[in-house]
């Protein structure tokens, strides 16, 4: 069964409508790359999957479960939930919890009972995974740099038992060196039967290294990445 | 002297307890809950109804005096959550949340101050005593049971509550809370059953200030505005959303208080509390402690 | 105050009636002034052709009705029973249109109003029973109090948060009860009551009708300085910058690049409104003879928050009619006891949470309720409108520029569609000539484009050398070089015209 099938996704902020009509199936250990410019719709692409748009219309189908529908207000309210059942969303800006030390960051993380219960163990793979951070954990979240900060949220995302993993923009913001470890740090974790969405506006991070792109222009998905990222190839076969 | 510090820590303790879980509110969900009067008196009311009925089949001694300590949370607490349901779940997403709130939560404490007098009337009702009637020597001064206990219980509640946040995964969710609404939503915090947590633990504390007040004063239908009052005051100069500037800012008004009494006049009391809170805010607009504030923002 | 227009939805509906008059232009005024009775207008209505009268705004004709039945009923009527229950809303209407001038003009969001109000009365009374002096110095020493009181609460409120501020004044109406009660001179004899207090009817003309019509009027005409008061801070100039600054959520120097000190005139505005709370917390001293410390209660203070909420924050025809409904339930069902204020608190509750700004709210709000939908609605069908914001659409005035936007849309997307390597290779073996259906389309297109950033061919040498340069569509500016590169013939030239056009085609 398909992790996630997207049909007639359009969702928006009040009278402005981002998203138009998307459609998108992802499978079981794939991992998608999600590129385009800035403002075209990748942060609420993923945001509409947990719900985080002001309205959304149209079918969003997490493992058979329908999560999506019509919704014109009450924008999070069903966050929440969505999240729980399997979606872990690593959101533009980190949203990280400023007041508390990297460990307790990285423990929120481990919501469930379950999960809580093995947090150390989970902590570890999160730190080898990302080892910079092991040093930090008793540090507040506050003090850290930008990396670091990347790091402790996509550690907190990758903390639960999730079937998908939605980031956003993991490179934004961070020097080149930092940003080249830890997407390759991200496409080297193992996803098992689950998936992987990253949304990135910088393709040479990505390309090559995930299963497929599709590109973001003015709300719609497309399949010709190059336009999406505003090179404007030119007509096949002829020079200028 | 030492009577007066005794007697600065039983205020602070008795004050306190209020004044930590209006911040806790505050803080956690964003609403400032003005109908802790009207918890605080249904604590009082509960606590006394057990009494009633256990005195009616004998119960005494620890029997009689912890069970009229739980009740007395116990009822505040579902106070607390009966605010909740009302001012807190209908609101909550909706635009100017803090204002609306506010207003709500005084109306259920206009509603409420008529419910209790229509349902007990307006006279006074003590409560049994909860610690026993004796002293206790200490050293150059003594104090009561009744003080004495009423220290010890609030600390160590206070103690438990700090333990939980910090050591607990819904403590743990609670803080997170408090600093990214968005960030907790993303690891499935709900607000609305995160606040109403909330809600019974700052209620179960209101109501254990109550039963601790009512040793002193009795439970009446208006028996919940100075308390308030009090205890708005401690948080606003404590900093609301600031555990540590909220004792110490209780410890603090608890001491000008004992102090003024003792020395002055106890009718200067509330001039110099008022005074005492002005001069912090001028000071420090965000309260003692207002760096949590900054934090939020 | 008329009704600002509403960018989208429907026009505003006017009450017009015809009249029997020949005078177009002439209208009743007050004298001496150019207002108009009313905002009554006559126009001439070109439909009907005929003469007719318009209410241009309705709120006048309100007030006026309103405050009519307001002075005549009790009058009328002259129960015990009305002019009691009717002094008190006049009163606490009075107390209340100030609080709207503090909340809503000021901006503060204080509480301190019964504390003012008491200060004006204790302070008076006390003066009256004391020194007996006659009451119109009562009520100036009333305002004079008043305004100092304000000038003291108002020196916090620079420095706190709104919410912080509340909360102070909060616990000020608590702390004044406790010095009242604490002070003997001030009352704590008789807890907290003063009596003996001078009054403005004689007390042997009281118990007579006529007695207790003129006390009524007095309280009447305390309500109509206080509305007055009301509408000199509101509607002049301090008072609309004012409201205007507030609507972008305490921007300061919004607010001061709108040409006013804000923090400066918040405060003015404040302290008037205080004075005006002292005078009529003196007034009220004179009204019933004397103080009581029920001035002080919290449930005293929660009722004016019920009343002001149940009618509208913010505005003064809120104040005035939610303490007619609250005042009414309270004075007239006094056999339910402690069930009326039960009723009034539910009444507050509902207000708050069911409507956005209780009852003078209402149509503000289910306009915006209306227009939300109809916004969403355009935002989800299709993205037909998505050459510009739905809302912009009433905004522009040539309608069939709406019309054109939506067909080169839909028209571009088709010709896009038709790109292809073939269409290409077509128009570079004839640039010029016979073409299939769909290039000649796309042809036809690129020819008919407006002249400003055309590409053209530049002939430099003929037949050697040509080049693409883009006009500029300006008289007397040279055309622009596109690119350095040189073709060597015509048809060369002219391809590569066709695609740099198709480039931008696809790139739009």
């Amino acid at each position: 069964m398909a992790i996630l099938e997207i049909e007639g996704l359009s969702a928006g902020y009040g009278p402005v409508r981002v998203l138009h009509d998307l459609s998108l199936t992802i499978e079981p250990g794939e991992r998608l790359g999600l590129v385009g410019l800035n403002g075209h719709g990748k942060t609420t692409f993923l945001s509409a999957i947990v719900g985080l748009t002001g309205w959304q219309d149209g079918s969003v189908l997490f493992r058979g479960e329908q999560i999506g529908g019509r919704r014109t207000h009450g924008m999070g309210r069903k966050t929440p939930q969505i999240v729980r059942r399997g979606i872990a969303l690593a959101p533009q800006g980190d949203a990280i919890f400023p007041g508390l030390s990297v460990r307790e960051n990285l423990d929120s993380g481990a919501y469930t009972g379950a999960t809580w219960r093995s947090r150390r163990k989970r902590r570890e793979r999160i730190l080898e995974v990302f080892p910079p951070l092991a040093p930090l954990l008793g540090q507040t979240a506050g003090t850290l740099s930008g990396g670091e900060r990347r790091m402790v949220s996509v550690g907190r995302a990758l903390m639960s038992d999730a079937s998908l993993y939605l980031v956003d923009e993991p490179s934004l913001g961070l020097a080149p060196k930092i940003s080249l470890n830890l997407v390759a740090a991200l496409l080297e974790i193992d996803l098992g039967d689950g998936a992987m969405i990253i949304a990135e506006q910088n393709l040479p991070l990505i390309e090559g290294r995930v299963d497929s792109v599709l590109g973001m222009h003015a709300g719609d998905l497309k399949l010709d990445v190059g336009e999406a990222l505003g090179d404007v190839p030119p007509a096949a076969g002829v020079h200028l | 002297m030492i009577e007066v510090v005794i007697s600065a820590l039983v205020l602070a303790s008795m004050y306190g307890l209020i004044a930590i879980g209006i911040s806790l509110t505050w803080a956690s969900i964003g609403m400032l809950n003005l109908a802790q009067g009207f918890i605080f008196t249904a604590g009082g009311y509960t606590a006394w109804l057990y009494a009633q009925y256990a005195e009616g089949w004998g119960l005494e001694g620890v029997g009689l005096s912890a069970g009229v300590l739980i009740f007395g949370m116990l009822g505040s607490a579902l106070a607390g959550l009966f605010v909740g349901a009302i001012a807190f779940l209908p609101l909550q997403d909706r635009d100017n949340f803090r204002t609306r709130s506010l207003i709500a939560t005084l109306a259920i404490s206009l509603i409420g101050t008529q419910i209790w007098l229509i349902l007990f009337g307006p006279q006074n009702k003590p409560l049994p005593p909860v610690f026993g009637e004796g002293r206790i020597e200490i050293g150059p001064a003594g104090m009561s049971y009744q003080q004495l206990g009423t220290i010890i219980v609030a600390s160590v509640m206070l103690a438990l509550v700090i333990l939980w946040m910090r050591s607990s995964r819904r403590g743990l969710q609670m803080r997170a809370m408090m600093m990214d609404p968005l960030g907790a939503a993303v690891v499935g915090v709900s607000v609305r059953s995160t606040g109403m947590r909330v809600l019974a633990i700052s209620g179960a504390l209101t109501g254990l200030s109550s039963v601790l007040l009512a040793q002193v004063f009795f439970v009446s239908p208006t028996s919940g505005v100075q308390p308030l009052t009090t205890g708005l005051i401690i948080s606003l100069a404590g900093g609301l959303g600031s555990i540590p500037g909220t004792v110490a800012a209780a410890g603090l008004i608890g001491l000008a208080e004992a102090l003024t009494a003792r020395y002055l006049q106890q009718s200067l009391v509330p001039f110099v509390l008022f005074a005492i809170v002005v001069l912090i805010l001028i000071f420090r607009p965000r309260g003692l402690g207002g760096l949590l504030e900054d934090v939020r923002e | 105050m008329s009704e600002t227009p509403r960018l989208v939805g429907r026009r505003a509906w006017r009450p017009h009636w015809p009249v029997n008059s020949t005078r177009v232009f002439k209208r009743r005024r007050w004298p001496g002034t150019k207002r108009s009775m009313l905002k009554l207008s006559g126009r001439y209505n070109p439909k009907t052709l005929r003469r007719e009268m318009v209410l241009t705004d309705k709120k006048p004709l309100f007030w006026s009705v309103g405050l009519l039945a307001l002075l005549l009923l009790p009058l009328g009527i002259a129960s015990e029973r009305f002019f009691t229950m009717f002094g008190i809303i006049c009163i606490y209407a009075a107390i209340n249109v100030m609080w709207t001038l503090i909340i809503g003009t000021a901006g503060l969001q204080s509480f301190a109003t019964l504390a003012t109000v008491g200060v004006g009365a204790y302070g008076a009374g006390y003066l009256s029973v004391t020194y007996a002096i006659p009451w119109p110095l009562m009520l100036l020493v009333g305002a004079v109090l008043g305004g100092l009181m304000g000038w003291i609460i108002s020196l916090p409120a620079r420095r706190l948060d709104g919410l912080y501020y509340a909360l102070l004044t909060l616990g000020l109406s608590e702390f004044m009860r406790n010095f009242v009660t604490q002070s003997d001179e001030l009352g704590g004899k008789f807890n907290g009551a003063l009596f003996g207090v001078g009054r403005i009817i004689p007390s042997d003309l009281l118990t007579t009708r006529l007695g207790q019509s003129l006390l009524y009027l007095t309280a009447f005409i305390a309500l109509l300085i206080a509305l007055a008061v009301y509408r000199w801070v509101n509607g002049g100039r301090t008072g609309i910058l004012l409201r205007a600054a507030a609507t972008s959520k305490e921007d300061e120097a919004f607010a001061s690049a709108l040409g006013i000190d804000f923090n400066k005139e918040r405060t003015r505005v404040f302290i008037i409104a205080s004075a005006m709370l002292g005078f009529l917390g003196a007034f009220y001293a004179t009204y019933i003879g004397g103080t009581s410390l029920q001035l002080f209660s919290l449930e005293l203070l929660l009722l004016l928050l019920a009343m002001i909420v149940i009618g509208g924050l913010g505005r003064a025809e809120g104040a005035v009619v939610g303490t007619v409904i609250v005042v009414g339930i309270t004075q007239w069902f006094t056999d339910w006891g402690p069930w009326r204020i039960v009723l009034v608190g539910v009444l507050a509750l509902a207000s708050v949470l069911f409507t956005r700004n209780g009852l003078f709210g209402l149509k503000a709000q289910i306009e915006e309720i209306r227009d939300r939908r109809k916004a969403l609605y355009r935002a989800g069908i299709t993205s037909r409108y998505a050459e510009f914001l739905p809302q912009q659409a009433p905004e522009i005035h040539d309608k069939s520029a709406i019309v054109g936007r939506v067909f080169e849309r839909s028209l571009r997307d088709r010709l896009r569609s038709w790109i292809s390597p073939e269409l290409i290779a077509e128009h570079e073996a004839k640039p010029l000539g016979q073409h299939s259906d769909r290039l000649e389309r796309m042809l036809n297109y690129f020819r008919k484009a407006p002249i400003p950033d055309k590409y053209v061919v530049y002939c430099e040498v003929p037949f050697e050398s040509y080049r693409v340069v883009a006009l500029s569509g300006l008289p007397g500016v040279p055309p622009r070089i596109v690119d350095d590169k040189k073709y060597a013939s015509l048809d060369e030239a002219y391809h590569a015209v066709f695609l740099r056009r198709v480039n931008d085609l696809r790139a739009h």
